[in-house]
This record gives structure tokens, sequence and C-alpha cells, in this order.
């Protein structure tokens, strides 16, 4: 329901994550967005555009089937980070995000620590807001698991995009395939990370019962929908009274009160992913419904409700 | 077996939309074929054959399959601006589209992927399709036959109850053969013996084709035999249906590019 003037009145949507002020909290999660939506959903009105992950070097994603759904509400994929190598994404992508005159988060990826330099490197002349750089992709046959894991290998990675960054924030992706979360958000905030999102998709397995293989053809995959709402707030919960710096949530949001649920957990700002696949429109429609939702809670601004858990 | 993507620019398309369409009929059809009709004049407006469009199966937010359904549209009517959709029910998520009463509402993104295209001279077309993959043949059966090209279906199904598309070709004109696997009639031995003898004295121009693989290889065959443009709609599990997720392509390891994306490449692809 579109909320009226006479319901809401001076709502302040707007966030900071650090030095990023954004027009609100809501944007997407990378791989689960691209400019390609520009005709079913109004690209200038979210808080940001994040892209798929940018590799170095172009690559394949995954054997096909890529894709399965899981039931209430989630899906497992390994589509493996296809990506057109850093110098097609600045000339052909890039300014397909920054049409919309909306801040564009680039996501960078790598195989190993060496690659995050590479590509830091190799986009420090583009313009765009910040970077989120992808340590947690469960997909990759080396390099994301072990990294994302490791909050040694977090802290060099985030350090060593940090210092190429060209004073750009860095926010930095956890994975949730970790005993603790607090220890890796806290070697990324060491590092000079400027928010974390939290999190990544978690690993999974679908067999196929008949052929007893898995469905994926890369045997596992990452679970996102609906179904990790739960397990994602108690990650954005942790990680947001382990450092100071803002937390974005991602996982299984698909209403307008499960994005008060994230920013009531911790969150400053929240990105959507499988919930577009099945209403492209449903971060329109948060937006829609943002301001009354925070004012049936007492709420003028966002920051009122973030992180006001009573626990 | 090589799918080449067809020509670069997609000519006069329109821009896929995003609808709670209207549920005009939804009733069981025969074996496990149910029939869905869509109040969607934006999509009615501009579909072409071989296009299709992706289906909500929940319209509650966060329940239910999260993956919408990729449908071809199976007829439209442009002037009522609705759309039929035929669709098997095989899972989760299309057995909740049986669940769809006449005044509910359905998300529906499309026209969605590459339409057939066949030669802008071809006038003789055969159609050759299995089980639900004749729903992307009909439109263009229908349509060819409406501008006065010669056109010939094949309708393959596993029993005669599961063949689909014969009343909607007797419907709109169009000569229908059924073919059958239990009496043997949809052998591809006997189909490739059935074609070569009724073509050969005058090939077609064009063959389309979908929901076999041993019907492609046939009608790669024949389109060799005949030097006459084939092409296939494709099926794949997808999640955006735009390309930007790259869920549908059939990915190759130690491959430096991505492959082709089934949504937003295909569905239609020439076979080589």
């Amino acid at each position: 329901m579109r909320a009226t003037s006479s319901e809401v009145v001076d709502v302040d949507l707007s966030v900071e994550l650090g030095p990023l002020r954004l027009s609100n909290p809501i944007m997407p999660a990378s791989g689960c967005f691209g400019p390609e939506l520009a005709s079913l959903l109004p690209l200038e009105r979210l808080g940001a555009l994040v892209t798929k992950t940018v590799f170095t070097a172009a690559r394949s994603g995954n054997a096909a089937h890529r894709l399965t759904d899981s039931g209430s509400g989630s899906a497992l994929n390994s589509v493996g980070i296809p990506s057109p190598g850093a110098a097609s994404f600045r000339s052909q992508v890039l300014p397909r995000y920054s049409a919309h005159g909306t801040p564009v988060i680039v996501s960078i990826g790598g195989l190993a620590v060496d690659d995050y330099f590479s590509i830091a490197d190799e986009l420090s002349m583009a313009q765009f807001a910040a970077y989120e750089v992808n340590v947690s992709c469960p997909n990759l046959e080396r390099g994301g698991i072990s990294i994302g894991a490791d909050p040694d290998q977090v802290y060099r990675v985030t350090r060593g995009v940090v210092d190429r960054a060209a004073g750009r924030p860095v926010i930095v992706k956890l994975t949730p395939n970790v005993a603790s979360v607090d220890e890796t958000a806290c070697a990324a905030e060491e590092a000079g990370a400027a928010a974390l999102t939290v999190a990544n998709t978690f690993v999974g397995l679908a067999v196929d019962l008949r052929r007893r293989r898995p469905v994926l053809g890369n045997g596992t995959g990452g679970l996102s929908g609906h179904g990790i709402k739960p397990l994602v707030l108690r990650l954005v919960w942790e990680a947001s009274r382990a450092v100071d710096i803002p937390i974005v949530g991602c996982g299984g949001i698909a209403t307008t009160g499960d994005v008060a649920e994230f920013l009531v957990a911790g969150a400053t700002a929240v990105q959507i992913g499988t919930a577009t696949f099945s209403r492209p429109t449903t971060m329109a429609q948060m937006l829609d419904e943002l301001p009354t939702q925070l004012t049936d809670l007492g709420c003028r601004r966002v920051a009122d409700l973030v992180g006001s858990l009573q626990a | 077996m090589m799918l080449q993507p067809l020509a670069a620019e997609i000519p006069s398309r329109i821009l896929p939309v995003c609808i709670d369409a209207p549920v005009l009929g939804n009733q069981y059809v025969s074996d496990r074929y149910w029939m869905l009709r869509l109040d969607a004049p934006e999509i009615a407006t501009g579909v072409r054959p071989g296009q299709f469009v992706l289906l909500t199966p929940s319209q509650t937010p966060g329940e239910g399959p999260s993956l919408p359904r990729p449908m071809a549209v199976y007829d439209v009517d442009r002037a009522d601006g609705a759309i039929d959709i035929l669709y098997g029910v095989v899972g989760s998520g299309t057995t909740q589209l049986t669940r769809f009463r006449p005044g509910d509402r359905m998300t529906a993104v499309g026209p969605l992927g590459r339409p057939f295209e066949p030669p802008s001279d071809a006038t003789r077309l055969l159609v050759v399709g299995r089980g639900i993959g004749i729903c992307s043949l009909t439109l263009l059966a229908r349509e060819r036959a409406e501008r006065g090209h010669a056109v010939t279906v094949l309708l393959s199904g596993r029993h005669r109850g599961a063949i689909i598309g014969a009343d909607f070709c007797d419907a709109v004109g169009v000569h229908a053969r059924q073919l059958c696997d239990e009496d043997g009639s949809s052998d591809v031995e006997s189909i490739r013996r059935l074609l070569v003898e009724q073509y050969d004295p005058a090939p077609p121009d064009f063959v389309a084709t979908c929901g076999s693989k041993r019907l492609l290889a046939l009608c790669r065959d024949l389109g060799r035999r005949w030097t006459c443009e084939v092409q296939v709609s494709v099926e794949a599990h997808m999640a955006c249906g735009l390309g930007y997720c790259h869920g549908c392509a059939a990915g190759e390891v130690g491959r430096d590019e991505e492959s082709p994306l089934v949504c937003a490449t295909g569905p239609v692809f020439r076979v080589s």
C-alpha cells in the first residue's frame, strides 16, 4: 500500500555507510540485479546499485544446472560468477549502471588475494561510489570460500583494496559459512572497511533422488531467499555488536516488514536478492511502504530503528 | 550439436513489463496439462512467436517457490488483450499455479526472449514439437498459417492423451499429424522416412522445433539435407528472465567466456 501524506510526515529515509550517504537503505544484492531491470523498476529511486562481481579476467560460470528451488521462498544456485573481465566491465557494463544517477557500488572478486589488488588497480580511474569486496562466494573452486573464512586473509584483502580505493569506501561482504562471524567482521573493520555486508549465501546441496546426483552442475550451491532470514538476522545482530562500522543486511528479505526487522537487528541498510526474481518490483514496493512502516514503529528516521533490538 | 545465437539485434522488440495480471481462466486440459488465460494487454500487444513470460507461483512474498516459472505464450488474443499459457504440472511451482482461480491476480513478466525468426522469404514451414515443447511453436504455426504460408505441424507425445496442440491446430486451420510412443508412430526413424518422403520433392524453407533432443537432431539432419534454416526453442531453469542473473546459461568448465543465456540470447537458437 502506498503511503499517503496524511499518514506519514517527514520520514527521513537517508542512511550513511561511513562516508557514503544514500537516499534510502534499499539496494540490490550483487548478482541478483542488472541494468536490464530498468524497464521494470525505477532504478533512480534505489539507495544504491550493486554490480555483479567483477573479476580481472573474463570467466565463465559453472556447468548447468545452475538453479533450483528449495521451497520456503528459497533457492539454491551455483551460477559461479561469470564475468566479462575488468576492461569490458569498465567500457561496456559500468556505464549502464552509472546512467541512472544512483550511487554505484562495484562488487569485486578474485581467486587469490593478489587478484583483488589487480582488479582494484584496474578500476581505480573509473567513476563509481564504493567497492563491495566479495570474499565470500561459496561457488568458486578456489579463493572465495577460503579467503572469506580466514580472518587473516580477510584482513589482507580488505587492507589492500582500501589502499587502492582512491578514497572510496570499501564494503566487505562476509561469508556466513564460518563458526564465528565476529572474527571476520573485526578483521575487515581493523583493515579499514567502511561497512560490512552480512552476508553471502549459505553452502547447500540439493539431491536428485533418481540419478543419485547433485541437482546442480557444480555439486553444491549457495542457499538464498526467505528461508535463510532467521539465520542472517542472527548474523547481523552478532556482527553489529562486534564492530562499530555499519552493517548492510542481506539474506531472505522479501517484505518491508523484513527490512524493518533487519534494521532493528542492527543493519543500517539492506540488500534484496532472491525476492527480485519472483517479483521484480519488490524494491520499489518496499520504498513505497517504508515511510508508513517507520511511522507505525514510532520512528521519524531510519536511524531511529537501527540496532534497537532489546535483548 | 551447435546452437548459434540469432542476429545481434532483436527486430522491433518491445520492453518487458511486470504486471499483476487478472486470471481469466485456469482449467485442466488433459494428462498433466492445464490452460491458463491471463488478462495481460501489455504483454499481448507485443508478444511474438517463441517468446515467453515468467509466472510467479506464489502471490505472498517469501512463501512457496522462490523462482518464477518460464512459460511459452501458447496463444494470444490481441483484440481482447489476453494470453494463453498451456503448462504441464511437474513440480511444486506448477502445482501451485493450478490453485489460481478466475479473478485472482498472478505476477507475470514479459514478453521475454528472442522470437523465432524465419527467413524473410520463407513460406513453407515445418514445425516439429513434443510434449510441453509444442507450446513454444503454436503461435508460430498460427501466425504463419494466417499469412497463407504452408505450415505442417508434427505433434509428438508419450501417448494419445499427452499430445497437445491438436485442437489448436484444427481451430486455426493448420494440418497437424499426431505421433505417439504407444503405437510407435513417434519413432524418430519413422518420422524421418515420413518427412523425407513428403518433403524431398519440395522441401520446406524453415523448420522450427522444441521439446525433444532426438527430434532436434532429426531436424538438424533434415535441415542439412534440404539446405534450410532450422531454429530450436530451448528450455532452462530461470530466475531473472532478463539476462542479469546468468542462472540459465549452459556453462562449460574451463571456458573464458560465458555461454549464451537461454533467457536473453535465446530461447530460440539457430541449429547448425
